[in-house]
């Protein structure tokens, strides 16, 4: 055990001072996953404790836990219960917010994603297609997601659909360019197999291509939610009129600084919630489980 | 018997557009195979064999010669002609059920029929206990053994086969190729069978072709008259013909291998 906990340092010490029941629950390796990836965000939190406790920096610029804490519970006082909040009621000031801002990346993720597989599927597989789309998709590339912001909102006004075309615009290309990839990189003889069986160009697209560029797809998926995420907060600080990205600089513009740190908790929170438990399941029963990819031990 | 395949003055090249140089790969090639009938193949490594089970199997457009399956011009692939491929194929996000029923997915057979025929032909290869798991969890030689199955299960009326039992252990190889033989002697397929063994070649072929070294041309065909209920490994050491005919393909390898390694 001491060889084990030098090692591993402060994690082994940690999950050495675990209850054996604990550590046979969750499973040794998981745990020292759990326990590894904590302790940067421990070190932040501690440090902004410190700094509440020293007051190395005021409290305008680093707000202490409570204030962050009590300004979610007065951004939702008057909100009835639970109900209210999914009803989206006009003073649950919080929850609307976190709800606007999913709901947009869920219609953007929604519409986005199967439409930047699809026809990067289609890229990947026919030269004519590709020739069409690539030279417009590097030109989309080349230009940040938020960079549209200031067109988007002469051509919809601020409002749900700047913000969708910012995402859309976002998500749709990086998917489209891994997915075209993804398709490219499928060894040619899974085709042929198929091709030999008699399968159709639709049954190697759902039997060769689509699981085939699987790896680069959840890639891809990760890659544009993320930055689709980005670009919601940034389109809707400029041209939203709700949603967490507009709540963050309405609150800088009052100085409302734990509102701030509110808004950016939350953000990351979400995204984190997203890759956990919808992504990365996703990897784990599909590439994963096919051999496809390579998981450091 | 009638002539299925027949392919008529072959020739292949392939293009190499960084060096420039082509290579030659199979030079006026004309071979028939009857209906029925198993033919094996056999030639140093490189002289093109793979290439011409490609042609027929229409995944390599070609140009020069001609290449008919019953009187029809080889224009694409088609359910036909089952492939058991060089390097194994098997896809490796489906199951061995999934891969072993895949052409019989592909040709619409309800659901219980397949399920029925797969375990056949698991049981058949030796995979059975595998039949859930996915094909990196499979040893070399479980693979092709998988594809093999594959493409019998999907029954073409020709298979062609790109050197199926190389990886596979001696004693599996023996019992697939004497079921391979008990096949072709029950369900009259016709069957073009590359391998780089001597005994295999004598073993399955009605008649083998012996290809020379690159660019490959047929260089000689053997006969090998055994009757396919003859044709068990345990009496092969006391059959005349099969030594006579294993060691006529030897020496015309032999011939071409030293050509091919003088280069
Ligand atoms: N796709 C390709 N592109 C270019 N050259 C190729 C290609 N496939 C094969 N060749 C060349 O053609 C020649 C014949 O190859 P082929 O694969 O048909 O040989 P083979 O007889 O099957 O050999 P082996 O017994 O080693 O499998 C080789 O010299 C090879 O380099
Ligand atoms: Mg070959």
């Amino acid at each position: 055990m001491s060889d084990t906990i030098a090692k591993e340092g402060a994690a082994g010490g940690i999950l050495a001072s675990l209850s054996i029941a604990i550590q046979t629950r969750i499973g040794r390796q998981k745990l020292r996953k759990i326990i590894l990836g904590s302790i940067p965000f421990l070190v932040l939190f501690v440090l902004w404790q410190m700094n509440t406790a020293f007051e190395w920096l005021p409290a305008v610029f680093i707000p202490p836990l409570g204030d962050v804490l009590g300004a979610a519970i007065t951004l939702q006082e008057d909100c009835v219960g639970i109900g209210g909040a999914l009803a989206m009621d006009n003073t649950c000031l919080l929850t609307n917010h976190i709800f606007s801002s999913i709901g947009r990346v869920i219609l953007a993720a929604v519409i986005g994603l199967p439409l930047g597989i699809g026809a990067g599927i289609l890229a990947g597989m026919n030269r004519t297609v590709s020739r069409y789309l690539e030279p417009v998709g590097v030109f989309a590339n080349s230009i940040s997601g938020i960079a549209w912001i200031p067109l988007a909102i002469v051509w919809f006004g601020v409002g749900w659909m700047t913000t969708l075309f910012i995402m859309l615009n976002t998500i749709f290309w990086l998917m489209f360019f891994n997915a075209m990839l993804g398709v490219r990189g499928v060894a040619k003889v899974y085709e042929q197999s198929v091709l030999t069986m008699g399968g159709s160009r639709w049954d190697v697209i759902r039997h060769v291509y689509l699981p085939g560029a699987m790896p680069s797809i959840i890639t891809g998926m990760r890659i544009s939610l993320g930055f689709g995420w980005r670009a919601l907060i940034a389109a809707e600080m400029i041209g939203g009129d709700s949603g967490l990205g507009f709540m963050i600089f309405v609150s800088a513009e009052e100085f409302k600084i734990e509102e701030v740190f509110l808004g950016v908790i939350i953000i990351s929170l979400i995204y984190m919630a997203t890759d956990r438990y919808l992504l990365a399941p996703l990897e784990k029963w599909t590439v994963e489980r096919w051999g496809l990819i390579w998981k450091p031990t | 018997m009638t002539a299925k395949l027949v392919v008529e003055g072959l020739s292949h090249h392939y293009p190499d557009e960084y060096t420039g140089i082509d290579v030659h790969a199979l030079d006026d090639i004309s071979l028939e195979v009857e209906e029925g009938e198993l033919v094996s193949v056999v030639g140093p490594s490189g002289c093109g064999k793979s290439t011409l089970l490609n042609i027929l199997a229409g995944l390599l457009p070609y140009r020069v010669g001609t290449a008919t399956v019953d009187g029809i011009r080889i224009e694409g692939p088609g359910p036909d002609r089952g492939v058991v491929f060089q390097e194994h194929a098997i896809l490796p996000w489906r199951t061995v059920n999934k891969n072993i029923g895949h052409g019989l997915e592909i040709k619409r057979m309800p659901r219980d029929q397949i399920a029925k025929r797969v375990q056949e032909f698991v049981n058949l290869v030796g995979l059975a206990g595998f039949e859930d798991k996915y094909p990196h969890e499979l040893s070399g030689g479980m693979k092709q053994r998988c594809a093999v199955a594959r493409t019998l299960c999907a029954d073409p009326v020709i298979m062609l086969m790109d050197e199926p039992f190389a990886a596979v252990d001696a004693q599996t190889r023996i019992t697939l190729q004497e079921e391979l033989n008990r096949i072709a002697m029950a369900t009259k397929k016709t069957i073009l069978f590359i391998t780089h063994s001597v005994d295999e070649a004598a073993f399955l072929a009605d008649r083998c072709f012996v290809f020379s070294a690159r660019p490959g041309r047929l260089k000689a065909i053997v006969d090998i008259n055994i009757p396919r209920g003859d044709r068990i490994w345990s009496d092969m050491n006391a059959n005349a013909d099969f030594l006579a005919a294993r060691d006529e393909i030897l020496k015309l390898v032999r011939e071409e291998v030293s050509v091919a390694t003088e280069e």
